[in-house]
C-alpha cells in the first residue's frame, strides 16, 4: 500500500468516537473597530496617523520620511500608483522591490479592530514580499474598511477568491529570540507606520 | 550535541550545576508566564475561548482522515501537491526528492519543529543540499550545531554573550574588532547576512501551525518575517508539517491563532499570520511557482483511540514547559528529544516509544500547572501517568521504586500490620527531629541536600481517626 493509503487506513482503524461540530463562535469585541485598531495597533508598535483623504497621502509619507532623516524616496507598489504623488514635489517614487533600510508604500484592503492587525492579499498589482522585504512600511487604510475580526475579513475574501498569499501584518517585525527582550526588525519592516483615511 | 532522551538523569544533574543556563532559565516567569497571564486577563472570556479550541482539536481529530482528504483535493485543485510520509525517513527522502528535481543546492528554512523531529538538515548537508535556518534562535542554534532547547525559542538556553561570541566565530568575512555588545548589534548582523541567503536561495522550506482542509491552506505564524521571505523569494516552497495540524477551515484556524500566540508570547496575535494557498497566480510577480506539503505521520496515528489521544490536540504554544517547574530547572537538552517539558513528557513516549523515552513522564512533580495553562485543555499529567503504568508494566521502571512499591504493598495489604509499622515510624523520625524537623535520613542523601521535613507531632492518622469515631 502507499503511504496514504496506510495513514488513511491507519485512522479509519483507530478513530473510536463521535465529536459533533463546534458550537460557533464569536469573539468579544468593544464597540467601535476603528478605535480598537488605532489602541491596538499602537500597543504593537506601530505609528498610526489619521488623515482627511486620499490626497493627503503623498504629504504624509514626505513627512513621515523626514521625520526620521531618510532620503525622500519611497517605493510604490503597482496598486498604488495612482495616487497624487505630483503634490508632493521632492518626493521621489521608486516601482523596483524595496530593499531592507527602504521605504515602501502599501495599500491595505482590510483591517482588523480587534488585534490592530492590516490584511494584505497577494495580487498582480500588490507583491507580497514587499511587506518583508522593505525597512519601513508605510500603510495606506480607509476608516472603513476596518472590520472587527478576522473572520469578517475571511468572509470578505471568500465571497469572491482567497488570493495565494493572504499576510497579516501587525506591527513591525520582531523577535525575543535573545533573552527573550523584544528587539523590532529582525527580518521584515523596522517600522511600520499606519495612515488611516478617515473620509 | 547528541540527543539521547535515556540519558535524562545524568544531563540533568549537569544542567543543574550549570551557572548560565540558571540565569537563561530564570527568564521562564518573568518574560513568558507573565505576558501570558497579561495576554489572557485582557482578552475576557477566556475560558470559554479554550473551550471552543478544544471542541475544534476534538472535531479536527475525530474527523483526521476526511479533513486530510479534502485538504489534500484543494491544495491539488490550487496547483499544489501533498505527499504523505509514514515515518521519518520517508519524509526527508521526499523532502530531498522535491528539492533534487527543483535543482536546489542551498534551501532557506523557516521554524519547523517536525523539521528538527525527522532530523531533516544533517540528511540534507550530507547530501549536498545546503540548509539556512532563518527564524534567529534556530539560526544561533544551527551556528553552535545544538538542537533547539525550547519549542518557540529556540535559544532560549543562551544569554547575549554566547550569541556574541558564537557570531564572532561563525561570521569570519566580518570585521573582527565590530561591536557586538547590544542585542541590537546582535540583530542586525543576522538580518544583514540572512538577507543574502533569501535572495539566492533555491528552495524555502517552512512548517505550519495550521492546516485549513476546506481551504487547502496553510496558515503560519512568525514574528520575524523570516517564514514568509521563505516562502516568498525561492521558486518552491516546502511546507513540512505534522498531519494532526489540520483543521477544518480558516475560521477555526482564526479561533486556535487567538489561544495561541496568547499562550506562547503572550501577545494578542504575532506580527505575521500568513494563509498560503497554493502557488503564485501566473500573473503575479512574487510568490512560489512549486507548492508542496508534506504531511508527516511518524507516530501520530498511533496514539489515536489511545489514552494518550488528547496529546494529538497540541498547537505548540509552549505554555506548558514555561510554567513547568522541572523544565524550570533542567532546561530543554536535558530532554534529549525535540519536544521537551510537559507536552514531551506526553507526546515523547508515544513517538519514540516507551523503552526510549520512559523518562520524561517521570519528570513531573504533577502540580498540574500544565494542564491549566494548556490552551487546549489536554490533561497532560493525566497522559503522563498513562505512560507511567506502561512504563512499570514493561519492567522499565527502575528498581528501587518498584522495590519501594512493594514493600508499601505488603503493608498495605496487612493493615494491622501498617498501623504497628506506622507508629514505630512516626516514633523513630520524632526521635530522629532536632528543633522539630528531620534533618537526614539514611538513603535519602539527596533529598535532604535542599529540604527537611516536619517531625510528627503525635499520634498518627489513624490513630487520631479512630479515636474520633
Amino acid at each position: 500500500m502507499s503511504a496514504r493509503e496506510d495513514i488513511l487506513a491507519a485512522i479509519r482503524a483507530r478513530r473510536a468516537k463521535a465529536v459533533a461540530a463546534p458550537p460557533s463562535y464569536c469573539a468579544p469585541a468593544p464597540p467601535d473597530s476603528v478605535q480598537a485598531f488605532v489602541e491596538h495597533a499602537t500597543r504593537a508598535n506601530a505609528e498610526v496617523r489619521l488623515i482627511a483623504n486620499e490626497t493627503e497621502i503623498p504629504q504624509a509619507v514626505a513627512e513621515l520620511l523626514r521625520a526620521r532623516n531618510l532620503p525622500a524616496i519611497v517605493h510604490v507598489p503597482p496598486n498604488a500608483s495612482n495616487l497624487p504623488w505630483n503634490s508632493a514635489p521632492g518626493l521621489m517614487r521608486e516601482r523596483a522591490a524595496p530593499g531592507p533600510e527602504d521605504a515602501a508604500v502599501a495599500i491595505a484592503p482590510f483591517g482588523i479592530g480587534e488585534t490592530g492587525t492590516l490584511a494584505y492579499p497577494s495580487a498582480t498589482d500588490a507583491p507580497a514580499s514587499w511587506h518583508f522585504r522593505a525597512g519601513f512600511e508605510i500603510a495606506v487604510i480607509r476608516a472603513e474598511d476596518i472590520l472587527m475580526r478576522m473572520e469578517d475579513v475571511i468572509a470578505r475574501l471568500k465571497a469572491t477568491a482567497l488570493p495565494p498569499t493572504l499576510n497579516f501584518v501587525t506591527g513591525p517585525s520582531r523577535t525575543g529570540d535573545i533573552e527573550q527582550t523584544l528587539e523590532l526588525g529582525a527580518h521584515g519592516p523596522k517600522v511600520l507606520a499606519i495612515l488611516i483615511i478617515q473620509d | 550535541m547528541t540527543l539521547d532522551p535515556r540519558a535524562f538523569r545524568e544531563a540533568g544533574r549537569a544542567a543543574l550545576h550549570d551557572p548560565s543556563l540558571r540565569i537563561a532559565l530564570g527568564r521562564l516567569k518573568t518574560h513568558f508566564a507573565l505576558g501570558r497571564a497579561r495576554a489572557v486577563e485582557r482578552y475576557g472570556d477566556w475560558e470559554a475561548l479554550r473551550e471552543q479550541g478544544r471542541a475544534i482539536r476534538d472535531y479536527a481529530l475525530a474527523h483526521l482522515d476526511t479533513l486530510l482528504e479534502e485538504f489534500e483535493r484543494n491544495v491539488v485543485a490550487r496547483g499544489g501537491q501533498v505527499h504523505w510520509a509514514r515515518d521519518a525517513k520517508e519524509a526527508r527522502e521526499i523532502v530531498l526528492r522535491i528539492l533534487r528535481e527543483a535543482g536546489a543546492k542551498s534551501v532557506t528554512k523557516g521554524k519547523s519543529m517536525v523539521s528538527e523531529e525527522i532530523a531533516l538538515n544533517p540528511y540534507l548537508d550530507a547530501n549536498g543540499v545546503e540548509p539556512v535556518e532563518t527564524d534567529l534562535g534556530e539560526y544561533i542554534v544551527q551556528l553552535r550545531r545544538e538542537p533547539p532547547s525550547h519549542i518557540i525559542a529556540p535559544a532560549f538556553h543562551l544569554n547575549k554573550e554566547d550569541v556574541a561570541k558564537t557570531f564572532r566565530e561563525a561570521h569570519t568575512a566580518l570585521d573582527p574588532d565590530r561591536p557586538l555588545v547590544e542585542r541590537t548589534e546582535l540583530v542586525a548582523e543576522a538580518r544583514a547576512l540572512l538577507r543574502a541567503r533569501f535572495e539566492s536561495a533555491d528552495a524555502g522550506i517552512t512548517g505550519a501551525n495550521f492546516l485549513t482542509a476546506e481551504e487547502g491552506a496553510a496558515v503560519l505564524v512568525t514574528n520575524e518575517g523570516n517564514g514568509d521571505l521563505t516562502r516568498l523569494l525561492p521558486k518552491t516552497h516546502i511546507v513540512l508539517t505534522g498531519l494532526e495540524k489540520v483543521v477544518a477551515n480558516l475560521e477555526h484556524a482564526a479561533v486556535l491563532l487567538r489561544l495561541l500566540t496568547r499562550s506562547a508570547t503572550g501577545q494578542d496575535i504575532s506580527s505575521y499570520v500568513t494563509v498560503m494557498n497554493g502557488p503564485r497566480a501566473p500573473d503575479e510577480s512574487d510568490g512560489p511557482q512549486n507548492f508542496h506539503v508534506v504531511l508527516v505521520d511518524n507516530g501520530r496515528t498511533r496514539l489515536l483511540g489511545t489514552d494518550a489521544e488528547e496529546v494529538l490536540r497540541c498547537i505548540r504554544c509552549a505554555a506548558c514547559l514555561n510554567h513547568c517547574p522541572i523544565y524550570a530547572a533542567v532546561g530543554g537538552h536535558t530532554y534529549g528529544a525535540t519536544y521537551t517539558g510537559p507536552i514531551g513528557a506526553a507526546l515523547n513516549p508515544g513517538l519514540m516509544g516507551v523503552g526510549v523515552a520512559h523518562r520524561h513522564p517521570n519528570a513531573s512533580t504533577f502540580c498540574g500547572r500544565c494542564a491549566e495553562v494548556c490552551p487546549v485543555k489536554i490533561p497532560l499529567p493525566t497522559i503522563m501517568r498513562h505512560w507511567r503504568a506502561r512504563e512499570y508494566a514493561s519492567g522499565l521502571a527502575p528498581k528501587s521504586m518498584t522495590a519501594g512499591l512493594g514493600a508499601w504493598a505488603f503493608f498495605a495489604k496487612r493493615p494491622a500490620l501498617y498501623r504497628f509499622a506506622a507508629g514505630i515510624v512516626a516514633c523513630a523520625l520524632k526521635f530522629l527531629a532536632r528543633n522539630g524537623r528531620v534533618h537526614s535520613l539514611p538513603l535519602l542523601h539527596n533529598w535532604f541536600l535542599v529540604r527537611d521535613f516536619p517531625a510528627p507531632q503525635g499520634k498518627t492518622f489513624h490513630a487520631l481517626w479512630t479515636a474520633r469515631q
